[in-house]
């Protein structure tokens, strides 16, 4: 071979071994996504994080549309109707609810999603150098990973003093973050209502420590203190949910509206003590989801698929502005039907807590314990109904009945109903507190992902 | 005078044998017209002494003193036997046509002479699609490559085809074949945003091409790795060819319509079809005809028929010339064309604008250079998804009862559904163009004869720009208008470098060896934005919307670096053994996977060189061949093994989520298969043919594997499925008749049997379909209720049930096997005839078995269920006087019969006349005056005659809107046209 051709050979291989060398030659990274291994650098990246657990609870099979409406589909009996064709609703409605039930399935899969989200904060709070925000983040994530465990707890397992000691199921403690698929496949069993209730209690309270007094329209101190509050009404220790009412009330930050209807139409209101936000572009759904797509029969608005029966306002005082603004005939879909008069927009914000549910339940305790701590049990009642807010006047001196009624007509079809029928031990229709038909199923596909470690509830 | 001759031979001779004992013969060796043949083998007859000739088709060789003759050989030319009668030589091969044993195949990387192919190739070249109406040319396969299955989905022009090499291989990743052209791996999927997929490879010209070849075995696709699961299709553009500079001019113009129009009921069968449903059902035709329709039409005049209306006329239009020519050293070939297809579906036409340059240029005896520049264009003005109210087809569910227009003369919107000939109307356009260059370079250095390098470039420029725009009257623009553009791009580069090497050892052994390296980056981004709100009808841009409502920009890519060898070997001319290896890197790959080994060897034995066969008069060849190999699927998508994070807004402020987490060793798909095959010829080959049986075994099938949700995450794609796919191929040509009158037939039939033999848990269908996958059933099994008829005694209809007997009780039927949409056999018949300057081809293909189901019938053929307009066969329904019937009484909104059901499925085998091409060729007497090389004028026929049973529109057919897994599916899915074309052909 001549001198020249070895060259030559010798070019060519230097032109393949060129290319061998770019060891670097197979990364390509995603320019729609972000690799997780480079999701988490910085502050804002965790905060961004945080933002992004918001809009998963904002979403319909949270805080969106199922939070707020399934309590009150399960506790439908004599005060709603599910009139849509969608099967999942329907079941819930008629407390005929399959092993597979879609919302059962969306709600479990989409809550744990988001507390996945605040277990990746809390395990990446290092990376946070801003001490202010990572207390903060870190207060939003416990808030995040308690409220969704209690949401769950409330929905996935016989209520809370179904047994004694309150060993009965309950559901998954989550408190470990998903780095690899290792961790995606593995298997946890259901721990006890005890002991999710206690670990609810430790992150909400922890929360309260950690949170802002103001975090915009993000959860604060006092957000924390409303759920904390929820939680022991749920438990029956009344005077632990007096004082963080009592807290929530005396902070200052909340005052009543004098509209009944402007914490609804409008956004972050001076009553709201939290709420999702919603916009044009990014909300709940405006055809497979959303309050308003389900109960809302407005021109071009709402599915109608939630009728309220028609003796419901009723409930209300004659002339009590609740029982004409929260309610109308409908004009869209399904017309002239009664419909609730709260969620009548896509876009609108939707209060999750609100100071009147606060009063309410400071004035049950305050009248359970026979205490007055912050105010008198009519003088609570006097804040919700009065004759601006609502043009009807309140007993001065109520009855725990005469609360209870008022909490079950001003927090109507806001997703409290079925939580309180149960923690009264009141029955809705012919199920008692405690039947097996209110409790969802765990989805079908998670028992069969963890091959039956997640026991199923009885009756499914 | 040949006694002088030979007396002075045998002088010559005596001289220079005592002179040297050797001689030196030299001579130049050409075509029938005069073009050098390079590289063909001049031997000394009785000896393996020999040479190969130069680019310039000489040579020079020393024989012995007493050598008589040499035998001469090259590929694609018969053999030659040359007495040496003097040097140098002038010797001149014929074209060994028909003899397709001797053809050159290509193959990855590289080509060989069929003869020696150990795998299984199907070969499909330019002269059997030349002048057809193509929209596309891997139509130009269907029928004529065994062991491929297309069906082209739907007569809608620029729609993306279902192609299909040796049954269906995957599950959720790309079940199209790897299409090469030129040695440049092209975009090959669709890139639009409709839900249906359009077809990029549209614009390539069908006329550039020479040769499609079809890479079906382990042995010929492994080279290709990890992207030839699918089997590859290597497109070969036609290169320039030494000699006087030809030119070659065509033109064809033609005329299309439906291969058939569907029968809709006319207005007093519609009136009495819906009058017995309503009154059997308790109501009043009239008036729930006015409540449905919000119009008192049920009385009118009016008999449209409006499943008519969504079709037009079509034309052809081609026009297209070539220039070649060269000389040794530089070789070119200048194409241009321009074809303008207007389809039979209403607003349906498709435009291809093509330029070529292909030149090579060899600089001297080492170096060679050439460069392929492809720029495309096409319009494309879509028909809209099967599913959507404005596709035409769905016009047929309109009662023929409605005016077509209002009384101001524009179309009625008062209908019962959308009246989409409004998108008729006005400036309404939906109009995606393409712009597209497939071009490479390359650069070859021969070291020696042995010896060679070759590095190559190659980009696939891409670029799609989709516009619709939709005035205040159409559904999806009312109220103030719509607009939308979409601009996609997606270019691949290609960098191949292979050493290949070629030597023979003596007399027996003959080795020929490849090694080589490539890099491949492939990127798409794309940019859309909508605008609402127009002032009127008359701005159509989104510059002059009041709204823009939607905005995305989006970018994704890919890269590949793989390392192959290949390495055949011959020994005694019989003994065929063939090894490959390739390596492919990929950043799809997970981490712990980035490099997958795709190893295939196959051996073949041509038993008719056997002594026992030598002489056979009969069995003039035969050949075992038999592979086996590996090859992968690696469209598993570009991120598949990830752990990512997307953006999520919540309201105003912007957030972030996890969206998927990965499987770090997620890889591709991955096929074993198995092929042996036998080649044979009989009486000089005059007969010759192939049989293969394959065996393609797939595993690590994509799939979703279900994770506990606790865990934030709901699954993870991991390789999990398997799959087996078997069949039979075979293929036999016949020069019948050879004398002035001549007949070439060629018949193939082609078979796969699949089987999903593991997956996570099955695929059930949807509430409209049919289509699933379980383990042990064929792809797409049809599963659902099966219909039983009618019941004699009452009307009901009748399903199955639990214990195999009828009942009328739908809830109660059972789910069974009520369909397969994989067909049996398919297959082609071509046949050529030619007599004195008059040709003749016609092309036949045909699908047994084939399971279709009909969709839409739960809408036009269910005995008046709802206003629908009905098939025409649902007059035959049940009352008192008509019991032995197959279609229920008719009870309007009552279901009798509705529920999805196998009486919707028929069986889709066909038989189509596929096309038809009559000419004739000018003699050469005539033309030579007129300076005129050769002319041609014919006359052709695509879709002439269709048999089959099927009652619906066509077919062939495979809708597209819904999932992969519903193969068959019919749904308002518009058939194929017949296309009758003239033209003239005329080279200079």
């Amino acid at each position: 071979m001549k001198l020249r051709n070895k060259s030559l050979i010798l070019i060519a291989f230097l032109t393949i071994t060129g290319f061998i060398s770019c060891t670097k030659v197979l990364d390509v990274n995603p320019q729609q996504s972000i690799d997780a291994s480079k999701a988490l650098e910085n502050d804002q990246d965790v905060n961004s994080l945080v933002v992004g657990a918001y809009s998963v609870m904002g979403g319909g099979s949270l805080y969106g549309t199922n939070l707020l409406m399934i309590p009150d589909l399960l506790g439908s009996d004599g005060v709603c109707t599910w009139r849509g064709t969608f099967q999942s609703p329907r079941q819930i409605a008629n407390k005929t609810m399959l092993r597979d039930n879609a919302d059962a399935n969306l709600t479990w899969t989409e809550a744990y999603r988001a507390i996945n989200l605040a277990n990746i904060v809390l395990e990446n709070l290092d990376i946070v150098k801003d001490e202010d925000l990572k207390t903060q983040l870190e207060g939003e994530a416990l808030f995040i990973r308690g409220i969704l465990h209690f949401e769950l707890i409330r929905l996935y397992a016989l209520p809370y003093g179904a047994t004694a000691g309150n060993t009965h199921p309950g559901v998954v403690i989550k408190t470990k973050a998903t780095k690899n698929e290792a961790n995606a496949f593995e298997v946890l069993p259901r721990n006890n209502v005890q002991e999710v209730y206690t670990q609810v209690l430790a992150d909400l309270t922890a929360a309260v420590d950690l949170l802002p007094e103001e975090n915009g329209v993000r959860a604060t101190k006092y957000t924390a203190l409303a759920f904390l509050s929820r939680v022991y009404l749920q438990q029956g220790n009344y005077e632990a949910a007096r004082d963080a009412a009592n807290e929530v009330i005396e902070s200052g930050y909340f005052k009543m509206n004098a509209s009944i209807t402007a914490v609804f139409d409008n956004k972050n209101t001076a009553e709201s003590v939290w709420e999702i936000q919603q916009n044009e572009q990014n909300n709940a759904g405006t055809s497979n989801n959303g309050m308003a797509t389900f109960y809302a029969s407005l021109p071009g608005i709402g599915r109608a698929d939630v009728r309220i029966s028609t003796g419901y306002p009723s409930n209300y005082p004659v002339g009590d502005l609740r029982r004409s603004e929260w309610y109308y005939f409908g004009t869209g879909a399904r017309p002239g039907n009664l419909y609730c008069g709260k969620w009548k927009s896509f876009s609108q914000n939707l209060p999750i807590v609100r100071l009147a549910e606060m009063y309410l339940t400071r004035a049950e305790c305050n009248v359970r314990l026979s205490t007055s701590v912050g105010a008198s049990p009519g003088e609570d009642l006097e804040m919700v109904r009065n004759s601006v807010r609502t043009n009807s006047t309140a007993s001065s001196d109520p009855t725990l009945n005469e609360i209870l009624n008022e909490r079950f007509i001003e927090l109507a079809f806001e997703g409290q109903r079925i939580h309180d029928l149960r923690r009264l031990r009141r029955s809705t229709g012919a199920f008692a507190w405690n039947s097996d038909r209110l409790v969802f199923p765990i989805p079908q596909r998670e028992v069969d992902a963890t091959s039956g470690v997640l026991v199923q509830n009885p009756g499914y | 005078m040949r006694k002088l001759l030979g007396i002075t031979m045998f002088l010559v001779s005596l001289v220079v044998q005592v002179q040297a004992q050797t001689k030196e013969v030299t001579g130049k060796i050409t075509d029938e017209t005069g073009v050098a043949i390079a590289n063909a083998s001049v031997t000394i007859k009785g000896s393996s002494k020999g040479t190969a000739t130069k680019t310039d088709g000489t040579f020079s060789l020393n024989v012995p003193e007493n050598t008589k003759s040499v035998v001469v050989s090259a590929v694609g030319f018969e053999e030659k036997e040359v007495l040496l009668t003097g040097s140098p030589l002038t010797i001149t091969l014929k074209a060994a046509e028909g003899k397709r044993l001797e053809e050159v195949i290509v193959t990855g990387y590289g080509s060989k002479i069929k003869r020696e192919i150990t795998s299984s190739i199907s070969k499909v070249s330019s002269r059997e699609f030349s002048n057809l109406p193509l929209p596309s040319f891997e139509q130009a396969l269907q029928g004529r490559a065994s062991g491929v299955f297309i069906n082209s989905g739907s007569g809608k022009l620029g729609q993306g085809l279902n192609i299909r090499v040796r049954g269906i291989s995957s599950i959720s990743a790309n079940q199209q074949p790897f299409v090469v052209i030129d040695g440049v791996p092209v975009v090959s999927q669709s890139l639009g945003s409709n839900t249906e997929p359009d077809n990029p490879l549209a614009t390539i010209n069908p006329d550039d091409i020479e040769s499609i070849e079809v890479l079906k075995d382990a042995a010929s696709a492994a080279i290709y790795g990890s992207r030839a699961s699918n089997g590859v299709l290597l497109i070969t553009t036609k290169s320039g060819k030494m000699g006087r500079t030809k030119v070659n001019a065509g033109i064809f113009t033609g005329w299309s319509n439906p291969t058939r129009k569907g029968q809709f009921l006319n207005a007093t069968q519609y009136r009495k079809l819906f009058t017995a449903a309503a009154e059997n059902a308790g109501w009043d035709p009239e008036e729930e005809f006015a409540f449905e329709t919000g119009t008192d039409d049920w009385n009118s005049t009016n008999d449209v028929n409006w499943a008519d209306q969504a079709f037009q006329k079509g034309y052809v239009r081609q026009y297209n010339a070539s220039l070649t020519g060269g000389d040794l050293r530089t070789k070119f070939l200048v194409s241009a064309s321009y074809n303008d297809q207007k389809g039979i579906i209403l607003a349906n036409r498709l435009t291809r604008g093509t330029f070529r340059l292909n030149i090579d240029h060899s600089l001297n005896s080492t170096f060679k250079f050439g460069t392929n520049i492809a720029l495309n264009q096409s319009d494309n003005y879509a028909v809209p998804s099967d599913n959507a109210f404005s596709n035409p087809l769905q016009l047929n569910a309109i009662p023929p009862l409605h005016p077509l227009r209002d009384e101001n003369g524009l179309y009625n919107q008062a209908t019962l559904y959308y009246n989409n000939l409004i998108e008729r109307e006005g400036n309404n356009l939906t109009l995606n163009k393409t712009y597209r260059s497939i071009s490479n370079a390359y650069a070859e250095v021969n070291f020696n004869k042995n010896l060679r390098f070759r590095s190559q470039v190659g980009i696939d420029w891409n670029n799609l720009q989709e516009n619709q725009f939709l005035g205040r009257r159409t559904l999806d623009g009312a109220p103030d208008g719509y607009s939308y553009s979409n601009q996609v791009t997606a270019y691949v580069f290609t960098n191949t470098n292979t050493l290949s090497f070629n030597k023979t050892y003596g007399l027996n052994h003959s080795v020929d060896g490849l090694a080589g390296i490539e890099y491949q980056k492939g990127q798409t981004s794309g940019a859309s934005v909508t605008g609402l709100a127009f002032p009127n009808d008359k701005f159509t841009k989104i510059a002059s919307a009041a709204i823009i409502s939607a905005g995305s920009s989006s970018e994704t890519g890919f890269r590949f670096m793989s390392y192959f060898a290949r390495a055949n070997y011959k020994y005694k001319d019989r003994y065929l053994l063939g090894v490959s290896y390739r390596v492919d890197g990929s950043s799809r790959f997970g981490a712990d996977n980035r490099y997958g080994s795709f190893p295939a060897a196959s051996v073949g034995w041509i038993i008719s060189e056997e002594d026992f066969l030598k002489n056979s008069k009969t069995l003039s060849f035969l050949k075992l061949r038999s592979s086996y190999g590996i090859t992968g699927n690696a469209e598993i998508g570009n991120f598949g093994a990830r752990s990512l994070y997307q953006a999520a807004a919540y309201a105003n402020i912007s957030g972030m989520v996890t969206t998927q987490i990965g499987d770090e060793k997620l890889k591709w798909e991955n096929t074993k298969q198995f092929d042996i095959g036998l080649d044979f010829g009989l009486f000089n080959n005059r007969i010759s043919g192939e049989i293969d049986y394959f065996e393609k075994n797939t595993k690590n099938l994509l799939l979703n594997v279900p994770t506990p949700a606790i865990n934030g995450y709901t699954a993870i794609t991991k390789n999990v499925g398997d799959m087996i796919n078997r069949g039979f191929e075979f293929v036999v040509n016949a020069n019948v008749l050879n004398g002035k009158f001549r007949w070439n037939t060629s018949f193939n039939i082609s078979t796969y049997v699949n089987k999903v033999t593991r997956l996570i848990a099955p695929v059930s269908p949807s509430s409209r379909t049919l289509g699933r996958l379980a383990v042990g059933a064929p792809f797409g099994q049809f599963y659902g209720k099966k219909y039983m008829g009618v019941d004699p005694d009452n009307g009901d209809a009748l399903y199955m049930g639990a214990d195999g007997k009828p009942t009328n009780d739908y809830a109660a039927a059972v789910d069974t096997v009520v369909g397969n949409p994989n067909p049996d056999f398919y297959g082609g018949w071509n046949n050529r005839f030619s007599y004195k300057s008059f040709d003749l081809d016609i092309q036949c293909q045909f699908v047994k078995g084939g399971d279709l189901y009909n969709i839409a019938g739960f809408f036009q053929s269910v005995n008046g269920d709802y206003f629908d307009n009905q098939t025409v066969d649902q007059m035959n329904y049940w009352t008192e006087d008509n019991r032995n019937t197959n279609i229920p009484q008719p009870r309007l909104y009552e279901g009798n019969g509705a529920g999805k059901s196998s009486r919707w499925v028929q069986d889709g085998s066909y038989f189509r006349i596929k096309s038809v091409n009559f000419g004739y060729n000018f003699p050469k007497k005539m033309l030579a005056p007129m300076k005129i090389e050769s002319a041609r004028v014919y006359i052709s026929g695509t879709n002439l005659f269709t048999f089959t049973k099927y009652t619906g529109y066509d077919p062939e057919v495979n809708t597209q809107y819904v999932s992969n897994v519903n193969l068959g599916h019919d749904f308002y899915t518009p058939p194929q046209a017949r296309t009758i074309a003239i033209g003239i052909n005329i080279g200079l």
